[in-house]
């Protein structure tokens, strides 16, 4: 065997256990989805004997997902979560784009410079740390938890620091001042020009916010729990707590639950998934 | 189109750098202006305070004798052409053209006849739909000057359009411009560091070095009357070749003395020496290639402006030939007919056209005949 072919099986070899390893991390990623997928078409009893079975003993049931949707008043906290989401994400996106287009286009401004650096040690902080002191000055002092008003304020607030990272990299790399000068000279104002040039243009940067955020929004637990506090405020992650008893859970009304949950973020996904990889590597390479 | 004043035009930024330094420039209507000069002399600096991209330090800037400094740039009524092109890349090109149309809200048929006007004598009609990604160098480049001829603005500013061009683009756009020129009777203002574009497509020339005006005139004129020696040096290609030279002057007789080699200046260039003082002094003796002769009639009749080399390089070009040589161990190039006998290595003689010659005093660079 000669070097060249030496060489090529090697190469070969790592490849098959390059593969190997991807369908284990695959499998070990997928294998909740697929648990959720197999059981949400059983009964509780079929579940609770078997979980792994494809099909129950009772056979194939949608049964699941009306008694789900009931119970957890799905409509209801199906509308909360979506005008939370999409409020929070819309501002979000609004206000760092604005925002990362004035701090870039004024980076001699020592203000622009302290506040995108207070940005960013911002995003260093964990929740859990503002989380106690968040609920006493709402709650205690300004009132006004048990609104999606407040919670829709909150998740902006919490997200418009990374937001606006992602825009500054965007735009200081991908959008030429010479495109917005010669939109000035053309006519534009400079808030047309950020309508028209500028955003029109930060489109890939515009849907990785919109789907990391909607995503985080809409499957966030923490945060809503803390400040919605009556049931028809919830949103569906915990009206999907609702599930779990203190004595016995239906697994088969959660499973239903979490795949009802998941469905409008993975469709979201899917349309948006195309412009992701764009988005995040904006900014990463000299185009 | 307009008329355009530029008095004591500075530029000066926050940590005290002066970019320009008092400019003044009257632009007469219909006028193709050229800012020359190497890179960071301050010609796009002073395009972009025209444009109003940026503020102008000191000085007054006048459009029609109508005051600009603090008007915005949407509001001055220019239009520019951008080095990158810069068009807006999520627009097909009708709608780059039309964007500036569109926003001072113009009929749509109105807009759209323009839109083609402009297409058509720019030869973009089957262009209309495209995305700038989909178009060539070429092709952008006149994208960007459609956008620029649909709005008939007061005045028309291109910094360094053809850069990005590869050479022979570069010389078909050179005369799609000037023709543009002549049909709209434009006032433009050009900015290049590339002096063919200078010299061919403008009127009058703006030479300018580190902030400062050194010249403005016709390209003519910048040739053969050259007022210093940067000026002298800069434009022109191969470059005016400059050797230090003795005066001396003996009554009537004014002779320059390179090394060994003993010039005789002409009558018309005597008395600015004699008057100026300048005997015993050393001068820097310029002299365009084209003006040094091999021709031996030419040496023949002029005996007393020889001078005698080896040559050290033979460039042939094929109507003209360039030839290398050291004069007192400064590089002299002279451009000969190609049917020269010289080759490298050859013991070769030359005449200098003394009536050609340009004199600069070795201190303050000025030309002495100037």
């Amino acid at each position: 065997m000669n070097a060249s072919e030496q060489a090529a099986r090697k190469k070969k070899i790592q490849h098959v256990i390059m593969i190997i390893v991807l369908i284990l991390v695959f499998l070990l990623f997928i294998a909740p989805f697929i648990l959720v997928l197999i059981n949400v078409f059983k009964t509780k009893g079929d579940i609770n004997s078997d979980p792994l079975a494809l099909i129950g003993a009772h056979g194939f049931t949608l049964r699941n997902f009306p008694d789900a949707m009931a119970k957890m008043d799905f409509w209801n906290v199906f509308r909360n979560s979506a005008v939370i989401t999409f409020c929070a994400t819309v501002l979000t996106i609004l206000f760092s784009a604005m925002a990362s287009f004035v701090i870039v286009r004024n980076g001699r401004w020592k203000a622009c410079a302290i506040l995108f650096a207070a940005m960013i040690a911002s995003m260093v902080i964990p929740f859990q740390v503002l989380m106690v002191p968040l609920v006493s000055v709402y709650g205690g002092i300004f009132h006004i938890l048990n609104s999606r008003i407040t919670l829709i304020l909150m998740h902006t607030g919490f997200s418009v620091s990374m937001a606006t990272f992602m825009f500054h990299g965007a735009i200081n790399t991908n959008i030429p001042l010479e495109l917005e000068e010669a939109a000035l000279i053309d006519g534009c104002s400079r808030w047309q020009t950020f309508w028209k040039i500028v955003f029109p243009l930060l489109k890939p940067t515009v849907a990785t916010v919109a789907i990391i955020d909607a995503m985080a929004f809409w499957n966030d637990y923490l945060l809503p729990s803390l400040v919605l506090g009556e049931k028809q405020l919830y949103t569906i992650p915990i009206a999907t707590q609702m599930f779990y008893g203190t004595y016995s859970t239906d697994i088969g009304l959660v499973m239903a639950a979490l795949l009802l949950a998941m469905l409008p973020i993975l469709i979201l996904y899917l349309f948006l998934q195309k412009y992701i990889v764009a988005g995040v590597t904006a900014g990463a390479v000299k185009g | 189109m307009a008329n355009l004043s530029l008095k004591g035009i500075q530029k000066i930024y926050p940590n005290g750098y002066h970019a320009v330094t008092d400019f003044n420039l009257e632009v007469e209507d219909k006028e193709f202006i050229i800012f020359v000069g190497p890179s960071g002399c301050g010609k796009s600096t002073t395009l972009r305070m025209i444009a109003g991209l940026e503020d102008i330090s000191e000085g007054e800037f006048r459009i029609d004798g109508k005051l600009m400094n603090d008007v915005e740039p949407k509001d001055r009524d220019i239009a520019m052409v951008f080095q990158s092109y810069a068009l807006y890349p999520h627009m097909t090109v009708y709608d780059n053209m039309a964007f500036a149309l569109k926003l001072r809200k113009l009929p749509k048929d109105e807009i759209d006849r323009k839109v083609r006007e402009a297409a058509r004598i720019l030869d973009l009609e089957k262009l209309l739909d495209r995305k700038p990604k989909a178009l060539s160098g070429g092709q952008r480049q006149r994208v960007a000057m459609g956008r620029a001829i649909v709005r008939n603005p007061k005045v028309f500013l291109m910094d360094e359009p053809l850069s990005n061009l590869d050479a022979k683009l570069r010389v078909q756009m050179r005369i799609e411009i000037s023709k543009i020129h002549e049909r709209l009777g434009a006032t433009i203002i050009y900015v290049t560091h590339d002096q063919t574009e200078a010299m061919t497509l403008g009127t009058r020339i703006v030479v300018m070095k580190q902030g400062v005006v050194q010249q403005i005139d016709t390209p003519d004129n910048l040739y053969s009357r050259p007022c210093n020696l940067f000026v002298a040096g800069f434009i022109g290609s191969p470059q005016m070749n400059f050797m230090d030279a003795k005066v001396s002057v003996d009554g009537e007789n004014v002779t320059l003395a390179v090394g060994e080699h003993v010039l005789h200046v002409p009558e018309d260039k005597k008395q600015a020496l004699i008057d100026g003082g300048y005997d015993g002094k050393t001068v820097v003796l310029g002299i365009r290639p084209e003006d040094i002769s091999d021709d031996e009639e030419f040496i023949k009749a002029n005996p007393d402006c020889v001078i005698r080399s080896k040559i050290k390089v033979y460039e042939m070009l094929g109507a003209e030939a360039y030839l290398y040589f050291d004069v007192e161990g400064t590089q002299v190039t002279a451009r000969v007919n190609s049917n020269t006998q010289l080759r490298q290595g050859s013991d070769a003689v030359f005449a200098l056209d003394m009536s050609k010659i340009h004199l600069f005093d070795k201190e303050t660079e000025k030309n002495i005949l100037f």
